[in-house]
């Protein structure tokens, strides 16, 4: 029943995904938060302020580090929609985590061009190597594993992106046990970067 | 009105410029299947059934979101659609349970329909359904006090997400873990707690969304017949369908199935709400009043034939000589009823009869979304409007709560031996009628008299009790809020030895010696129709025409009954035969 030899295909696919958002902590954004919160909404107009609702879930992020069922109840009463909205969107978007995640959230494009060069196989390394499924922070507090949608690096498959900015390309399956040492050493510095960046 | 003509699979369909194409087939009767397209509900373009081929687009086109353009030439029956639409429908049958013989929608399932019509002969699916029974998760769940949600049936047409947004005003409904995962859910998994809550059932184009009230109470094809009538529960008025359950006489339980909302672009659109959708048990129930009932002296109440009670009313009236008598309506009387009532007060109290009438009324305040498209008025009666054009009240327009205060005056002062209350309306229509069974039992009023259709502490404490009919139980008229005259229909016969009220009216004139000279609800119309002619709100009452009892067959053999505007438009030549042609291939 799988169209992959390894990879048994649609154990969990066949299940219901959902989780049930926590409420977590009470939460309200920071004054600063808020004024920058409201800043973003000012390039909207009035009527249309939920436009902001991927700021505004970025900004609970930033100050909580996830998104608790209480934050999305508050962002739905600050952008003005109704919090099941706000949880759609949160349930959708890989970037959005609904429970705590370590401090380096190692993030595995499994889009096609990634798909193809192996991106699974990097998943599966890293996996093995931290004794964690993805999704799953290992017990230090150190690395989350998170398989993610298009990086647009495509060129570079497969890649890896650390928290929401640092890169790192041509990623081989075989060497991620050095890469995550590295990390554990070097910080982001270890990580190759973009050549787009580095290029320019 | 602009229009523009097309062509569609060769005949030739104009109409209003800015329809799309699957509103032109529709209205032209050519069978194009569609799910997430909802005229209520506008476009969605996310089910891809609806596929056709339009002449020079190089892709098969989704109608649904296609505005018919001049001169187009569509085809809905070449080989490519036909066999793309197929494909549509095995997808969507992909991990659909196909529990059709335990799903309430079943018989009426537009996914049934469609998929015998236009779908695959059989699957090519070979791995397991998606379903979502599992650890800790159900697919049968709560889905909020009203409505049940299975998610196995759901073909995620969002039809109820854009019904929370747009018509309710309050997005409760979303899609979460959108993608494959993709499932309708509501935050926190708290249900939907609306007052339009029932109209998912209505919109859910499959069995995933059903409602606590009708579901496993009866199936489609045991509601053989339905009657199209109104909703009295409110001074909105909204048009429905009471459904009819087939039982043999001896059977327990309800005849009266459901209510459904029935395409009033004037009064309701598409949609009704829950009150008037599911508080309906009370019109069944055991605690109908079905005989007359008289209570002699200080006695307990014995039931008793009409002729005893109505001699016992003219005893009590005589008793009290009637220019101590007084009425006290509930705004769910009909205009035949006030009318008749009013001028039964006429002929007993001549010119006082005008102050010898109060009518009540109960009103709420109903706690809906800012936003809502469908607000549900205050007033919970049908008919304020009707009595303020009888001129039975002096309430103004905009006002919710009655006005009892000369009745109460004229009771506290004594002033008032004999008071008789028409209320055919379910219980609470009154509002407090605590102050009357109080006055009764001090004997501040002599003898109380009911003509009603609920056991209540008033018809507890009454002399006298007439056993009346409710709205689906007779023909009558009532004109509601925006002053639009409408009527109900006779849908089941009064409980017992219960009467029409307008009958009633016209034995109690008869046994108090001033009879009407009515023979039938008919002649009450024709008499407010020659008295009243000045009135808007009362104009043609007197042809008034009552819809009789239907077969619902061939809605049935239609496709979704909920969905009866599409099919009386689709198919003129009723009784139709559900895409016989087609099944035959
Ligand atoms: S529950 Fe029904 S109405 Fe809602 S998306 Fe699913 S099939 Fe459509
Ligand atoms: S809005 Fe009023 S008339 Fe319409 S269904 Fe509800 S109670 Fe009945
Ligand atoms: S597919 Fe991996 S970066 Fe685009
Ligand atoms: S009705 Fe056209 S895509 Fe659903």
């Amino acid at each position: 029943m799988s169209f992959h030899p390894q990879m048994p295909y649609g154990e969990g696919w066949h299940r219901s995904q959902r989780r049930v958002p926590p409420d977590g902590p009470p939460f309200a954004f920071t004054p600063e938060n808020l004024a920058r919160l409201e800043d973003i909404c000012s390039h909207y107009p009035p009527e249309q302020r939920k436009s902001a609702i991927i700021a505004a879930l970025y900004l609970v992020q930033e100050q909580q580090g996830y998104i608790t069922g209480n934050a999305m109840q508050h962002v739905a009463g600050v952008i003005g929609c109704a919090p099941a909205q706000v949880e759609d969107v949160v349930s959708y978007y890989v970037m959005f985590f609904t429970r705590p995640v370590g401090t380096y959230v190692v993030q595995v494009c499994r889009t096609l061009s990634c798909a193809l060069r192996g991106a699974e196989r990097v998943t599966e390394a890293l996996c093995r190597h931290l004794h964690v499924s993805p999704g799953e922070t290992t017990p230090d507090g150190m690395f989350t594993v998170v398989e993610f949608e298009c990086l647009g690096a495509c060129d570079r498959a497969p890649v890896i992106m650390v928290n929401n900015e640092h890169w790192h390309e041509c990623q081989d399956p075989d060497k991620v046990t050095e890469l995550v040492d590295a990390l554990r050493s070097d910080g982001v510095a270890a990580l190759s970067g973009c050549h787009l960046v580095k290029e320019r | 009105m602009e229009t523009v003509a097309l062509t569609i699979d060769g005949k030739s369909v104009t109409v209003e410029k800015g329809k799309t194409v699957l509103q032109a087939a529709i209205e032209s009767g050519i069978k194009v299947p569609y799910y997430c397209y909802h005229p209520g509900l506008g476009i969605d373009g996310s089910c891809r059934v609806c596929l056709v081929k339009i002449e020079k687009m190089p892709k098969l086109q989704v109608s649904c979101s296609v505005v018919a353009a001049e001169g187009m030439v569509v085809q809905t029956e070449t080989p490519e659609v036909v066999q793309a639409r197929a494909g549509v429908f095995e997808f969507l049958l992909i991990n659909h349970p196909l529990d059709c013989p335990v799903c309430d929608k079943g018989g009426e399932c537009p996914l049934q329909d469609f998929s015998y019509a236009f779908g695959p002969k059989g699957s090519r699916m070979e791995f397991a359904r998606r379903v979502f029974d599992g650890e800790g998760v159900r697919a049968d769940v709560d889905f909020g006090p009203t409505l049940m949600l299975n998610r196995n049936r759901c073909i995620l047409c969002t039809r109820c997400v854009r019904f929370m947004r747009d018509v309710d005003g309050d997005a409760q409904i979303g899609i979460a873990d959108r993608g494959y995962g993709s499932e309708i859910a509501t935050f926190k998994e708290e249900g939907v707690h609306s007052l339009l809550s029932g109209n998912l059932m209505d919109v859910c184009p499959v069995g995933a969304i059903t409602t606590r009230e009708y579901r496993f109470k009866s199936r489609p094809w045991d509601n053989p017949t339905a009657v199209d009538t109104i909703c009295t529960l409110c001074e909105k008025g909204c048009n429905t369908t009471v459904w009819l359950k087939a039982k043999p006489e001896w059977a327990k339980g309800a005849q009266l199935a459901r209510i459904t909302p029935r395409y009033n672009p004037e009064v309701n659109g598409y949609w009704m709400c829950d009150i008037g959708r599911f508080r309906l048990a009370w019109i069944e129930s055991e605690a109908r009043l079905s005989q007359p009932l008289v209570r002699e002296g200080n006695d307990a109440q014995t039931a008793t034939t009409w002729d005893h009670a109505l001699d016992t009313l003219k005893r009590l009236v005589g008793a009290h000589g009637s220019e101590h008598l007084r009425f006290l309506l509930s705004a769910h009387a009909s205009h035949e009823e006030m009318f008749a009532l009013s001028r039964l007060a006429r002929q007993l109290l001549g010119d006082r009869a005008q102050q010898s009438c109060t009518v009540s009324w109960a009103a709420s305040v109903k706690s809906q979304p800012e936003h809502t498209t469908f607000s549900v008025p205050p007033i919970d009666a049908p008919n304020v409007a009707g009595a303020r054009l009888l001129g039975l009240t002096s309430v103004p327009v905009g006002e919710a709560e009655p006005d009892l205060s000369a009745l109460r005056a004229a009771v506290e002062a004594g002033e008032v031996r004999v008071l008789y209350v028409l209320d055919p309306g379910p219980s609470g229509s009154l509002g407090d009628t605590a102050w009357i069974v109080d006055a009764r039992q001090s004997g501040r009023i002599a003898s109380l008299v009911l003509q009603g259709v609920l056991e209540s502490p008033l018809a507890a404490a009454a002399d006298v009790v007439l056993p009346g009919a409710c709205f689906v139980e007779k023909e009558a008229c009532y004109t509601n809020g925006q002053g639009r005259l409408q009527a109900t229909a006779r849908a089941i016969p009064p409980p017992g030895q219960a009467l029409d009220d307008c009958s009633i009216i016209v034995r109690v004139a008869a046994a108090l010696g001033r009879p009407l000279d009515y023979r039938s609800a008919a002649d009450i119309r024709a008499d407010i129709a020659a008295t009243r002619s000045d009135e808007p709100g009362l104009q043609g009452i007197a042809d008034m025409a009552f819809a009789q009892p239907v077969a619902t067959h061939h809605w049935l053999e239609a496709s979704n009954p909920m969905e009866r505007w599409k099919w009386d438009v689709m198919f003129q030549d009723l009784p139709p035969v559900k895409f016989e042609e087609m099944l035959k291939k």
